[in-house]
C-alpha cells in the first residue's frame, strides 16, 4: 500500500512535469503541438551530449538542454505555427510531420540505438520495504518546484498576466493593446524549455532513443483531455489520477495493461465530456 | 467525364505493361507503393473528404490484417473467405471508430483515433498472445501469389479499382455532400441532409477500403508484427502521401503515394537507415505549408497559368 | 385558417441567461412577419430553436400542427422550414453553383449516387435571387457581401421551404443591394412564400411584413401591424434604451 502510494506520487510528479508545457501551448495558443514529445528528446539527447560526451559538469549541462528546447520553441513558432495562422488541423498535421522529422534527425547525428542516461542524482532512498532512486525523486521535488515557479509566474508576473489574458480571448487582449504574437512566442519558448527540463528526467528515468516522444506525447494528450483544457492546477490533479491509475494497474492487474486504461479513459473522457473533467479554466 | 477516364486508362495500360521494362526490385517498391496508395485513398476518404483527420488510421487497416492473418494461419480458412471476413470485421471497427464522429470533431476527434491506434497497439501483445502473436506477431502467412511480376499486378488491379470506384463516387452528388461537411457540417443538416448518415457512410466506405488493403497487404508480406503497425510513423507516411497528392482527390493520394516511395527509395543509396525520414518529411512539411492542397492543385494551377485566364475561372488561384 | 407555425411558452437558457423567456407567437401560411428587437433580444437564438440547432428548455414548436421539437435539422427542412444565417456561412471551397446544388440534395444516399445533378434547376434558383449565369462560377471568397447574402437565400430556397426564417438579411449591403433583396422578397411574398424576417432595417422591413412581434430579453412586447408595433410606447423605450 505504501509502495502504491510513493510509486504514485513519483510517476505523477514526473507526468505532471512532462505534462505542464504541453498544456501551457494549448491554453494560450488553443492549438495542440504533436511536436511537444520532440522537446522532450531533444532535451534529453542535449543533455547526454553536453554532459557525457562533452564531459561537461551537469548544471551548465542542464542549462543546455533547457536552452536548446526554449529555441526549438521559438523556431516552431516562427517558420511554423505562425504561418498557419491558428488553423489547428494544420498545425497539428505540420507539427505531427515535423516530430517524425526530428526523430529522423537524431537518428542522423546519434544513429538508432538507445542511450543510457546516468542519474542526475546518483543514490537510493529507503522508506521501509520500499526502495526509491534518488533521481526520480528529486524529479518530483522538481516537478513540483517548477509546477510552483509557474503559477506564481503566471499571477503575479506582467508577462505572465498577459499570457493568461491571451488564454482567456486573444482577441479581447489584442484589442487592449497585448501584443498577442509576443506572448504567444514566449509562450512556445517556455514550453520548449519546460518539455527539455522533463526531457532530461523522463529520459533518465526510461532511456534514450529516437522514437522516446511518442509516448511523453501521449501521456501530455491524456493529461491535457482528460483535464479539460489547461489550467496548471488542473494538469497536477489528471498527472495523479492517471499516474495513479497507471500504478495501481501494474501493481494489482498487469503491468501489460497500464496504457490500456489510460487510451479507455482518454477515448471515454472525449467521447462523454468532451469540454474534459474539469472544463475550461484560464491557466 | 470522357478526359479524365481516358487518363485513367492510360495510367492502366501502362502499369500493367510495366513488368516487361523494369527490374523486379523496382516492381517490389511499385507493389509497396499500391498498398500505400490503397490506405492513403482509405484516410482521404474521410479525413480529406469530411474533415475528420484521423491519426489512427492503422487501427482499421491493423484490423483488416490481424483478422484475415489470424483466421488463415490459426484456424486454416482459404483466403477467398479470409480476406472477406477480415473486410467485414474491419467495417465493424469502422462503426467504433465513428461513434466519437457524432459528438466532435477537429482536434478532439484526431486524438480519439490516435487513442485507438495505441489502444490496439497494446491489447493486441496482451489479449489472447496464443492468437495475434503478441508482440512479435505472426509469419508464415499463406501468400496469394509468389513473385514480383503477379503480386504486382495484383496489387495494382486492386489499387486501381479501388481509385477509380472512389473517384466516381466523388463525382456524384454524394462526394459533393462529403466536401460540404469538411467546409461546413452545420450548413450541410442546414440544407436538410442527414450528416450522421453521410458520415457513417464515408467512414464505412473507408474501412472496407482499409480492410481490403489490409489483409492484402498481410498476404502478401506474409508476416504482421503490432510495432510496424500501429506506429505514428505509419500513419505519418499515410497522411503525408495524402498532403504531398492533394487530398480530397482521391488521384492526389495515389500521385503521393508513388512521389513518396520511390523518394524514399532514391535517398536509400545516401541515406540507408531511417534517416530518410528527415528529407521526406521536411519536403513534406515545407510543400504542406506552401501549398495545403497539395501536387494536384500546384498541377492545375500551373496549367491554368500555361492556358491562360480565359479557360481559368478567375486569375487568381 | 390553421398556423403554419407555432411557437408556445417557449423558454431557452444558456447557463445564466434567459434568451427565451417564455415566448409564444405564430405565422399564418402565406404571411409574413416581422421579428424586431434590440441587440441580444434573443431574435436568432429564436431561429436556432426553430430550426433545431439548439433545443429549449420548455414550450412547443409546432409546424403545420405537428410537434416538432424532437426532430434533428435536417428533418425540420424536409417537413418545410430553413434559415439563412446573419452571418453568411457558404461551403467556401465551392462556386456558387455548387453551393446550390448542395442545397437541393435530396436526403437519400441512393439518389446522391445515381441521380446526377441538375444544372438548370441550379441556373434558375441563381437567376431568381439576381445572379448573373457568370456568377455560377465564382467561389464565396470573390463574392460582395450582398452576393453573399443572395447565395444564403438562394441555398435556403433550392431546400423548398414553406417557410423562411431571415437573419438580418440586410446587414452590410449597399443601397442598391437592399433594394435589390427587397425587390426579391417582395416577389417571393406575392408568390405565396411564408416567412419570419428579423432586421435592423426598420425602413426596409415596414413594406415587406403583414404584422411584426416586438421582443426584449427573450420576450414579446409588442405585437400587430407594423404600424402600431413601431409606435408602442415599450418598443420605443426598448429601442431608445440601449
Ligand atoms: N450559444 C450561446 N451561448 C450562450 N449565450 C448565447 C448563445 N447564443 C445566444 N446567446 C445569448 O442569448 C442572448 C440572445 O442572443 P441572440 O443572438 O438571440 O440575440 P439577437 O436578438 O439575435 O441579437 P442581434 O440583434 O445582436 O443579432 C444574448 O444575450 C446572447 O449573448
Ligand atoms: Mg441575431
Amino acid at each position: 500500500m505504501l509502495q502504491v502510494l510513493i510509486q504514485g506520487f513519483l510517476l505523477s510528479g514526473l507526468y505532471a512535469l512532462i505534462a505542464v508545457g504541453f498544456t501551457l501551448i494549448f491554453s494560450v495558443g488553443r492549438v495542440l503541438n504533436l511536436a511537444y514529445g520532440a522537446y522532450l528528446m531533444l532535451g534529453g539527447y542535449a543533455y547526454f551530449y553536453s554532459v557525457q560526451t562533452l564531459g561537461m559538469p551537469k548544471l551548465p549541462g542542464f542549462l543546455f538542454a533547457t536552452g536548446m528546447g526554449a529555441l526549438a520553441g521559438v523556431l516552431m513558432y516562427r517558420l511554423l505555427v505562425k504561418r498557419l495562422k491558428g488553423d489547428q488541423v494544420a498545425v497539428e498535421i505540420s507539427t505531427l510531420i515535423l516530430a517524425v522529422v526530428i526523430q529522423a534527425g537524431v537518428v542522423l547525428v546519434f544513429n538508432d540505438s538507445s542511450k543510457i542516461l546516468h542519474p542526475i542524482v546518483g543514490g537510493v532512498w529507503r522508506i521501509g520495504s520500499t526502495t526509491i532512486t534518488n533521481n526520480i525523486l528529486v524529479a518530483m521535488v522538481a516537478s513540483w518546484i517548477i509546477l510552483g515557479g509557474l503559477l506564481l509566474f503566471v499571477k503575479k508576473t506582467h508577462v505572465g498576466r498577459a499570457m493568461q489574458a491571451v488564454s482567456m480571448d486573444a482577441k479581447g487582449a489584442r484589442i487592449s493593446g497585448i501584443n498577442t504574437d509576443r506572448v504567444n512566442m514566449m509562450t512556445w519558448a517556455i514550453s520548449g524549455a519546460l518539455g527539455s527540463v522533463a526531457g532530461v528526467f523522463f529520459a533518465s528515468y526510461t532511456q534514450l532513443n529516437p522514437s522516446m516522444w511518442v509516448a511523453p506525447l501521449i501521456i501530455a494528450v491524456a493529461v491535457v483531455i482528460v483535464g479539460g483544457i489547461g489550467s496548471i492546477v488542473g494538469t497536477l490533479i489528471v498527472a495523479h489520477i492517471i499516474g495513479f491509475m497507471e500504478i495501481i494497474t501494474t501493481t494489482f492487474i498487469a503491468a501489460e495493461l497500464r496504457g490500456v486504461f489510460t487510451m479507455l479513459l482518454i477515448i471515454g473522457v472525449l467521447v462523454i465530456r468532451p469540454q474534459g473533467l474539469f472544463g475550461r479554466g484560464d491557466l | 467525364m470522357a478526359r479524365p477516364l481516358l487518363g485513367w486508362a492510360i495510367f492502366a495500360v501502362a502499369m500493367l505493361l510495366l513488368p516487361q521494362f523494369v527490374s523486379n526490385g523496382t516492381l517490389r517498391i511499385i507493389i509497396f507503393a499500391n498498398f500505400l496508395a490503397i490506405f492513403a485513398m482509405s484516410w482521404d476518404f474521410i479525413s480529406g473528404k469530411t474533415g475528420y483527420i484521423s491519426f489512427g488510421h492503422p487501427f482499421l487497416i491493423g484490423i483488416g490484417a490481424y483478422t484475415s492473418a489470424i483466421l488463415s494461419y490459426r484456424f486454416g480458412m482459404p483466403v477467398s473467405l479470409s480476406i472477406p471476413l477480415a473486410v467485414l470485421a474491419t467495417m465493424v471497427g469502422g462503426t467504433l471508430f465513428f461513434l466519437p464522429a457524432l459528438r466532435i470533431k477537429g482536434t478532439y476527434f484526431a486524438l480519439v483515433t490516435l487513442a485507438f491506434m495505441e489502444l490496439m497497439y497494446q491489447l493486441v501483445q496482451v489479449i489472447r498472445p496464443d492468437l495475434t502473436g503478441g508482440t512479435r506477431g505472426i509469419s508464415g502467412i499463406k501468400t496469394i501469389l509468389s513473385g514480383a511480376a503477379p503480386n504486382f499486378y495484383l496489387s495494382f488491379g486492386l489499387m486501381f479499382a479501388i481509385g477509380l470506384a472512389l473517384w466516381l463516387l466523388s463525382r456524384t452528388r454524394l462526394g459533393t455532400a462529403l466536401d460540404a461537411i469538411s467546409m461546413n457540417e452545420e450548413a450541410v443538416s442546414g440544407s436538410g441532409l442527414n450528416t450522421t448518415r453521410l458520415k457513417l457512410f464515408a467512414f464505412m466506405v473507408s474501412a472496407l477500403v482499409a480492410g481490403l488493403g489490409g489483409a492484402f497487404y498481410v498476404h502478401y508480406l506474409g508476416s504482421i508484427a503490432p510495432r510496424a503497425l500501429f506506429d505514428i510513423n505509419f500513419v505519418f507516411t499515410i497522411i503525408v502521401s495524402v498532403l504531398i497528392g492533394g487530398s480530397a482527390t482521391i488521384i492526389g493520394p495515389i500521385m503521393g503515394a508513388f512521389f513518396m516511395t520511390f523518394l524514399l527509395e532514391y535517398l536509400r543509396p545516401l541515406l540507408p537507415g531511417s534517416e530518410r525520414y528527415l528529407v521526406y518529411g521536411m519536403i513534406a512539411l515545407v510543400l504542406y505549408v506552401y501549398q495545403p492542397k497539395g501536387i494536384m492543385q500546384i498541377l492545375k494551377n500551373l496549367s491554368l497559368r500555361t492556358r491562360g485566364p480565359q479557360t481559368g475561372r478567375s486569375g487568381n488561384v | 385558417m390553421s398556423s403554419l407555425l407555432v411557437l408556445d411558452k417557449v423558454v431557452k437558457r444558456f447557463g445564466g441567461i434567459v434568451a427565451t423567456n417564455g415566448l409564444s407567437f405564430h405565422v399564418d401560411r402565406g404571411e409574413s412577419l416581422a421579428l424586431i428587437g434590440p441587440n441580444g433580444a434573443g431574435k436568432t437564438t429564436i431561429f436556432s430553436l426553430i430550426m433545431g440547432e439548439h433545443r429549449q428548455n420548455s414550450g412547443t414548436i409546432k409546424l403545420n400542427g405537428e410537434e416538432i421539437s424532437h426532430l434533428p435539422t435536417h428533418k425540420r427542412i424536409q417537413k418545410g422550414v430553413a434559415r439563412t444565417y446573419q452571418v453568411p456561412r457558404p461551403f467556401s471551397e465551392m462556386d456558387v453553383a455548387g453551393n446550390i446544388r448542395v442545397g437541393m440534395m435530396p436526403d437519400n444516399l441512393w439518389k446522391m449516387i445515381t441521380q446526377s445533378a441538375d444544372p438548370d434547376a441550379e441556373l434558375t434558383i441563381a437567376r431568381s435571387v439576381g445572379f448573373r449565369d457568370e456568377d455560377l462560377l465564382r467561389k464565396p471568397s470573390e463574392l460582395s457581401m450582398g452576393d453573399l447574402r443572395k447565395l444564403e437565400l438562394a441555398r435556403t430556397l433550392a431546400a423548398k421551404p414553406e417557410i423562411m426564417l431571415l437573419d438580418e438579411v440586410f446587414a452590410g449591403l449597399t443601397v442598391g443591394e437592399i433594394e435589390q433583396i427587397s425587390d426579391l422578397l417582395a416577389q417571393k411574398r406575392k408568390e405565396g412564400l411564408t416567412y419570419i424576417i428579423v432586421s435592423h432595417d426598420l425602413r426596409a422591413l415596414e413594406p415587406l411584413v403583414d404584422r411584426a412581434v416586438a421582443m426584449t430579453f427573450g420576450r414579446a412586447i409588442a405585437e400587430g401591424s407594423f404600424i402600431e408595433v413601431m409606435d408602442d410606447e415599450a418598443v420605443r423605450s426598448a429601442y431608445l434604451g440601449q
